[in-house]
Order: C-alpha cells, then structure tokens, then sequence
C-alpha cells in the first residue's frame, strides 16, 4: 500500500488503518516522548495524545511533508507543550529560565519526577544531571539537542520537523553544546 | 577545590551519558487503550452533534440575537401606540370621538 492510499484510509477512519499506524508508530513516537520527558507515564500519556491529534486533524493534513515526519513534529509540540505547562506551574523555575544566561540547574524544580527505565543504575547521576541542565535551556536549543542527542535523530530529520534549515539546526546544537557547557561548570563549582 | 581537569571531565561523562541511555520499550497496552480512546472519542463526536459545526453555530447565535432585539423593539414600539390611543381615547382626544356641531 502507497502512503497516499494509506493517508486516504486514515482520513476515512477506518479501524485497520489506525491499527497499523499504532503498529508502525508506537515505539517511535514513545522514544522521542521519553526524551524529552523522562518518565514513563507521562511519556506514554504524551504519546496517547498524539495519536489523538493524529486522528483528529489528519483531514488537514495535505501531504506536503511525509506522513512520519507530521507526526514526528506533532509529537515534539505535544512534548514540548507539556514541558511548558509544567514548568509555568513551578513559577520559580519559569521566571529563571526567562532571564536566559542566567539560569542554574535546579534539581527541585524540574518539571516531572525522574523515572527513566533506560537509565542504568550506574548512571543515573550523571544522566539526570543532563535531563536538569537540557530542562534550562531555551526551547529550540532543547529542542534540537534532545532530538540529536537523546533520541537519535539526525540533522537532516531534525530541520524537517522543526521546519528549518540544517545549518540552523546545527548552530542551535552548536550554541545548545556551548550553554550546557557553561550550565555544567558553574553547577560542578558550586557543588564544590 | 577541584581542578578544572576534574570538572571538565565530569562536563564530559555527564553529556556523554545520553548515548548510555537504553531503548525503553512501551506497554504492552498503549496500543489497546490508544485504540479503545479514539474509536470511543468518534463515536460520540458522530453521533448527535456532528452537523452542528462552530460556523452553523455563529450563524443560529447571530438570528437568536437578531430576533430578541427586533421582538424587543417591536414590543416597546406596540406598547407606546396602545397606551397613547388609550390615553387619548380616555381623554377625549381622539378624531373620530370628536364631535362638531356641524354633523
């Protein structure tokens, strides 16, 4: 079956069609939730809702991406999203990412509870770490970074999701690289 | 105090610690509740209310809102002429009470 013949199935909504594309998307789109949100439950609630919007809005889809890419970018919004909204309820977090350089890791007001079943004990530590210090960065520098690094993506993939150009999604990588640099020394001096 | 070697490789190892993080499989139920979710959510959204799309009701909102203020001044409208005829027939002040010493 092409993807067209296939997009035309999930535009009706017929029950097979959606039966395959949990098939084909599940582990994916489960993959890049728990790089941005390192706990299980929600990572798996945050995939639930995607395949929701997927259902609800593949009327508008018009083909102009490929099929994995749209939901790839729905589901990065979706993460996203819901990074925001936790982060504005912990106030104090969110008034110290808006100051930008500024920021420190806060391991008290990171946005979920850690629960990672990919983490090995061995490094748990050092990995959390990461997850606090990628939480302070400004979204499209996050963005990038956890898709590359966390989940695997490459660049090319990385800029049709975010609908930007490869040289873009490098500088951000480069800059997000140089940030978390600079938020892991003053956190590592301070601890000592 | 640390040295900054120290530091930098404790810089190191923590941004490398995201290659060490293993696949995490999903549920074996997502895919079960996912699709008990959405055939659910259809079923009630076709049912009933489907046709009523948000431009349909715009429109019926802006006719109820276009009747009350018509029905309204049409009210008002009739109230004054029945109670000015009443008014000028209790009084005497209408034409056709009007008697003249000529008919």
């Amino acid at each position: 079956m092409s993807e067209t013949e296939f997009i035309t199935q999930l535009k009706n909504q017929t029950r097979a069609s959606y039966n395959k594309l949990i098939d084909d998307f599940q582990q994916k789109v489960f993959a890049t939730c728990i790089s941005f949100v390192p706990n299980r439950e929600d990572a798996e609630d945050i995939a639930q809702e995607v395949f929701v919007e997927v259902f609800n809005s593949i009327s508008n889809f018009k083909g102009q991406s490929r099929l994995s890419t749209w939901i790839y970018k729905i589901t990065t919004n979706k993460c996203l999203e819901f990074i925001r909204k936790r982060n504005t309820k912990k106030r104090f977090a969110f008034l110290q990412s808006l100051w930008g350089y500024n920021f420190e890791i806060d391991k008290t007001n990171f946005f979920t509870e850690m629960s990672h079943p990919g983490i090995i004990l061995e490094n748990k530590e050092t990995s959390e770490t990461l997850f606090y210090a990628i939480n302070q960065l400004p979204e499209a520098q996050k963005t990038v970074f956890t898709l590359h690094k966390v989940d695997g993506k490459s660049y090319q993939e990385i800029s049709e999701i975010i609908e930007k150009s490869v040289s873009s999604v490098e500088s951000l990588m480069f800059r997000a690289k140089k940030n978390l640099q600079r938020l892991l020394e003053n956190f590592y001096k301070n601890d000592n | 105090m640390e040295t900054n070697n120290n530091i930098q490789d404790k810089i190191d190892l923590v941004l490398n610690s995201a290659d060490t993080i293993n696949e995490t499989h999903i549920s074996l139920f997502f895919k079960d509740k996912t699709m008990q979710r959405l055939f659910a959510e259809s079923k009630v959204e076709s049912s009933i209310w489907s046709w009523f799309t948000p431009q349909i009701q715009l429109v019926t909102l802006v006719c109820v809102l276009f009747f009350n203020v018509y029905a309204v001044r049409e009210i008002k409208t009739t109230n004054y002429n029945k109670s000015m005829s009443s008014f000028a027939s209790d009084y005497g002040l209408t034409i056709e009470s009007e008697t003249s010493l000529f008919n």
